[in-house]
């Protein structure tokens, strides 16, 4: 940038006069307090509430005085309504060049850190460590590490995931005179119980979603078999497959070294027949106009017992004990069968810098945070499900609920990690001005033509 | 309409009157509503902030809300944030426009007329069309994530000079030239003589930078990211939560402690408030 | 952009005062001295409009000739940028939405305002034109995101109390923030409903500095009020509506907080206004370049429209 500035002014005045700004107006205070550089400070991004961040950075000192006596953990919280803005603040301060040391990453944002090789490749570091990793990768689904790989590479060790299941209000289902929905059920069965809640009162809708990436008509669509992108796989991935699981190489036949998303499949018939479904669902009044990204009314209103029916994962268990849902208000099943019963996760763990100046001490953080006690301490109160299946206990749901937690984790057998190309934030842009689009006009193909059209478009921009 | 005209008016004037105060009432309900409404929202509890229909008295009020804003973010920083940043720029424009608008009304300099006329040209570029070059500077500055990314590039302004500038012009020559033969300085005269008699313009360039300052989001929106430098609008959209998880009565009772110290200036500098809409339309 | 952020444009009428014409005075040494301390006094502000305006206006437009994610080194790529807007449907929609948004707040800002400041200019007693004054001033003193926030809730489809009122009166439910006309319609209303207040007290003070002896003389003239209004008062205070035209169009133009935190551009890419492309464009997809390159052309419109209404009040505003 400096020989753009350059033809207005050179940079060395620029500072020059910035320096003299700030120590005229005694405004040394206002600069960012902690240099870039500074070697006695390990700084890490987490996505939530800075308070959050603040309690996880003073559990998680004594740990990395444990490993480096003089080194002070900073934890920045980072805000935002979905994953997208969460990116964008990331990317922006990767920009304004104060990259940190340890950023927590989750499906959405993995290829594109990995591509612009911001994030380090842990093979040598897991290599190195097989023997004490052994423990967690004995307890942790393959799928999950799989989902976390790029071109053959490991990029993060996955600490947590949520998987798309269907969430109802027992309230609700038992004033339709509905049983519990079986585990088998059907995208039939799920019309039939929409109907029937729908029809206990005017103020109800049956169901209700969000517009993103995850678990929203793309539940559906993967449901129906289909997918935004046509499903690939990387080759490579054995070094960690043949030695990781060498005792258990059922569990990993057939995976590769990350999913590999090709040619854009927006507006195939199976993704226009799941977006149809859904504006089906609307236009009969069984569902409302979903919201984009965040899902504070959805949550709102599932908890005042509004909703009969959402996707969701682990995280609303914590979600909806916190806005007040009493246990036993609601349950969980998992989503429920079209032509397939494919569904899909996304999985969060924490990547490594690739301009971290210490990245050894990284890596020793990145394995005790992967640690079963630290879960408690990375995710208070259930806003997520651990990827360390141990950590699935009855105990763990006792005081929130659901009683029918353990969908959360088997509802990752047949589970395709959500579709988040390098190109993810032209996708998630795209997929929400084109979902947005296909529910105000009611005409789904058109959207998706257009979908399919930015995708293509996006491909060939990376 | 002068009031002789509506005295003259008689009964057809007198309905028409009656007929321009409903219509005034309504707008004012209008205008208000929404902010009763927020008000009064937030002093339901999260569970019943969804039924309607909506209360517009608050009887029973429930000010857990209140407190649950001060436990999930820390609004007591993003009021010190959003105070700290509105101060120093109101301050520093102050000195910065003050100076520059007397210098360009008052002194003689070569080539005065020139660079007065790049700052009128600059005070008609909108900052969001140069949003990527000023974070480029403030990142090779090293200010981004800071307050200082908010102040320093606010510090000086074409609109507050020429704002400052119109109204020096109106000042009589005669009182510095008064000054000069009593023995005063350049600076003694800016200082004493004129500067004092600007005090009004000065109040309506405070208000004008207040309000844009202190409600400011596409800046701290860009330049800040982590929490502890946030001021209040971004830490209010913050308040709606991780994932949208946020309450929102919980999130409008942000808003409404958010819009407090707005409302007590504006209780009392009203004036200045008002004169600063006008300002530069009657000059 | 933020709520009365200072007006741009501050030079609605030309500057009739030369300041060079004044006349000379003192020695040549004098002058010498006076102008140092011209040049002194001036340099913090010409320092920080040069660096934080100037500098950056000049480096938008070099920098949309470049290829740049900020993270590896600038690569220039000649007119490719502008050539990609042309092609780019979603930017070229993207100025479409933006105009006809800040067209719409404009208009309802200024119809509403007028309206009620000539209603409010009628009242006779002062306690009264303080209430409406401060009243129609209030929304001002929230942040858009603030009025953004709230008013996301108050016009959500499911649960809002606009379409609650709605159904009270035996109406349908609006899909306010989740249909292309909806959506574009309450984007307009509420920053139309924040920023009357500013139009409204401009236009007040100017009616009521209005010459009583002009207005004395139409009524003298038998002109009723309406003639009075139309022909007499508008035309009187139409300098001061072509400033707040301005003022309000130039804000209008930046449109960002509404649409952002409350509809995120949708439905589609309803209400998806050039400063939101920008933003994903440079912030969320890191094209520095190409962001550039679009902020370059919303300069232009924006010049060019402002320039547009100079030029349309040289013809039609009356000046005194």
């Amino acid at each position: 940038m400096t020989h753009i500035i350059g033809a207005g002014m050179d940079r060395r005045a620029l500072l020059k006069l910035g320096g003299a700004g700030i120590a005229t107006l005694g405004l040394g205070p206002l600069t960012a307090c902690s240099g870039s550089g500074s070697s006695d400070t390990i700084k890490m991004l987490y996505f939530g509430q800075q308070s959050a961040a603040t309690a996880l950075q003073k559990k998680l000192q004594p740990q990395v005085t444990k490993l480096d006596k003089a080194m002070k953990l900073e934890v920045t919280g980072i805000n935002g309504t979905d994953w997208n803005d969460f990116l964008a603040k990331v990317l922006t301060q990767i920009a304004s060049g104060s990259a940190p040391d340890l950023v927590s990453v989750a499906t959405e944002g993995l290829q594109l850190m990995a591509s612009k090789e911001l994030l380090i490749p842990l093979d040598s570091y897991v290599t190195k460590d097989l023997s004490s990793l052994q423990s967690y990768f004995d307890d942790i689904h393959p799928a999950l590490v799989e989902s976390m790989m790029y071109q053959g590479h490991l990029y993060e060790l996955p600490d947590s995931f949520n998987a798309g299941s269907m969430f109802y209000s027992t309230g609700l289902l038992e004033k339709a005179g509905l049983e519990a929905p079986k585990e088998s059920w059907t995208t039939d069965d799920f019309h039939t119980y929409a109907t029937k809640i729908a029809a206990t009162g005017p103020k109800v809708y049956a169901f209700d979603w969000v517009v993103r990436l995850w678990g929203s008509w793309t539940s559906f669509l993967y449901a129906n078999g289909g997918n935004l992108l046509e499903e690939g796989k990387y080759s490579g991935g054995d070094w960690l497959w043949k030695s990781a699981y060498k005792d258990n190489p059922a569990a990993v036949a057939g995976r590769g070294g990350g999913w590999k998303w090709g040619q854009p499949t927006a507006n195939s018939a199976a993704a226009v027949e799941a977006l149809e479904y859904l504006i089906d669902l609307q236009r009969s009044n069984l569902s409302p106009s979903p919201d984009v990204g965040g899902g504070a009314t959805l949550q709102g209103l599932f908890s005042s017992g509004r909703i009969g029916m959402t996707i969701g994962g682990g995280f609303w268990a914590g979600g909806l004990h916190n806005a007040g849902m009493k246990d036993g208000s609601f349950d969980v099943q998992r989503f429920p069968t079209w032509k397939s019963n494919k569904s899909l996760f996304g999985a969060g763990g924490y990547g490594i810098f690739n301009s971290s100046k210490k990245k050894d001490l990284a890596w020793e953080i990145v394995k005790m945070m992967v640690q079963p006690e630290s879960f408690d301490i990375m995710f208070p109160g259930n806003v997520t499900t651990p990827g360390r299946k141990s950590l699935m206990t009855a105990e763990r749901y006792s005081s929130t609920g659901p009683s029918n937690w353990s969908v959360f984790y088997d509802q990752l057998e047949g589970s395709v990690p959500i579709s988040a190309p390098p190109y993810y934030n032209a996708l998630a842009t795209s997929l929400n001005q084109r979902t947005t689009k296909a529910i105000s006009t009611g005409n789904a193909k058109a959207a998706l033509d257009g979908m399919q059209a930015d995708f293509e478009k996006a491909v060939k921009g990376v | 309409m002068s009031s002789q005209m509506i005295l003259n008016g008689g009964i057809a004037g007198r309905f028409w009157r009656g007929v321009g105060l409903v219509v005034l009432l309504l707008a004012a309900v209008v205008a208000l509503g929404p902010l009763l409404w927020t008000f009064t929202t937030s002093l339901r509890t999260p569970a019943e902030a969804f039924t309607n229909p909506p209360k517009w008295l608050p009887t029973n009020p429930d000010f857990g809300n209140y407190s649950a804003v001060f436990q999930q973010v820390p609004i007591g920083t993003f009021l010190i944030n959003s105070t700290i940043v509105t101060v120093l720029i109101v301050i520093g424009q102050t000195i910065t426009c003050t100076l520059s608008g007397y210098a360009f009304a008052m002194i003689r300099f070569p080539g005065r007329n020139a660079i007065f006329g790049v700052f009128l040209a600059t005070m008609m570029v909108p900052l969001q069309t140069i949003i990527i070059p000023v974070f480029v500077i403030v990142k090779s500055l090293g200010l981004t994530d800071s307050l200082g990314a908010l102040v320093i590039p606010a510090l000086g302004s074409a609109f507050g000079t020429f704002l400052m500038r119109q109204y020096f012009m109106q000042m009589p020559l005669e009182l510095g030239e008064a000054a000069r033969i009593d023995g005063a300085s350049q600076f003694q005269i800016f200082a004493m003589v004129y500067a004092r008699m600007a005090a009004p313009a000065v109040a309506t360039l405070a208000i004008l930078n207040f309000s844009a300052f202190w409600a400011e989001f596409y800046r701290p929106l860009i330049f800040l990211q982590s929490q502890d430098t946030f001021t209040l609008p971004l830490g209010l959209v913050g308040l709606q939560g991780n994932l949208g998880t946020g309450s929102i009565s919980v999130v409008l009772a942000g808003v409404v402690l958010a819009m407090v110290p707005s409302v007590l200036l504006f209780v009392f500098a009203q004036r200045y408030f008002i004169e600063g809409v006008t300002a530069g339309s009657f000059r | 952009m933020s709520t009365l952020a200072p007006p741009r444009s501050g030079n609605a009428r030309p500057l009739r005062t030369d300041p060079g014409g004044r006349p000379r005075r003192g020695t040549r040494r004098l002058a010498r001295r006076e102008a140092g301390f011209g040049f002194l006094i001036i340099s913090p502000a010409v320092l920080f409009v040069a660096v934080f305006t100037l500098a950056p206006m000049i480096a938008s437009v070099a920098l949309s000739f470049f290829s740049w994610d900020v993270i590896t080194p600038p690569r220039f790529v000649g007119l490719d940028n502008f050539e990609r807007i042309v092609r780019d449907d979603a930017v070229v929609s993207s100025f479409g939405t933006t105009l006809l948004l800040a067209f719409g707040i404009v208009v309802v800002q200024l119809v509403v305002g007028l309206g009620l400041a000539v209603l409010v200019n009628q009242r006779r007693r002062p306690a009264a034109k303080t209430f409406f004054r401060t009243t129609f001033y209030l929304p001002l003193l929230a942040s858009t995101a603030a009025v953004s926030i709230f008013m996301g809730y108050m016009f959500d489809m499911k649960f809002g109390v606009i379409n609650y009122y709605l159904n009270a009166v035996g109406l349908p439910s609006v899909p306010w923030l989740t249909s292309t006309w909806g959506a574009i319609v309450t984007i307009i209303l509420i920053a139309a409903w924040q920023q009357v207040g500013f139009t409204f007290v401009m236009f007040v003070a100017a009616l009521t500095s209005l010459p009583t002896d002009v207005l004395e003389a139409a009524a003298m003239d038998g002109a009723g009020p309406v003639r009075t209004l139309f022909g007499v008062k508008i035309p009187l205070i139409s300098p001061t509506i072509l400033f707040a035209t301005v003022v309000a169009m130039i804000n209008a133009l930046q449109l960002f907080d509404q649409p952002f935190i409350m509809t995120k551009g949708g439905p589609g890419t309803a209400t998806t206004t050039a400063t939101i492309v920008m933003y994903q464009t440079g912030f969320q997809n890191l094209q520095f370049g190409y962001a550039s390159a679009i902020a370059s052309v919303l300069l232009v419109i924006i010049l060019a429209i402002t320039g547009l209404q100079f030029l349309a009040a040289r013809k039609w505003a009356f000046y005194r």
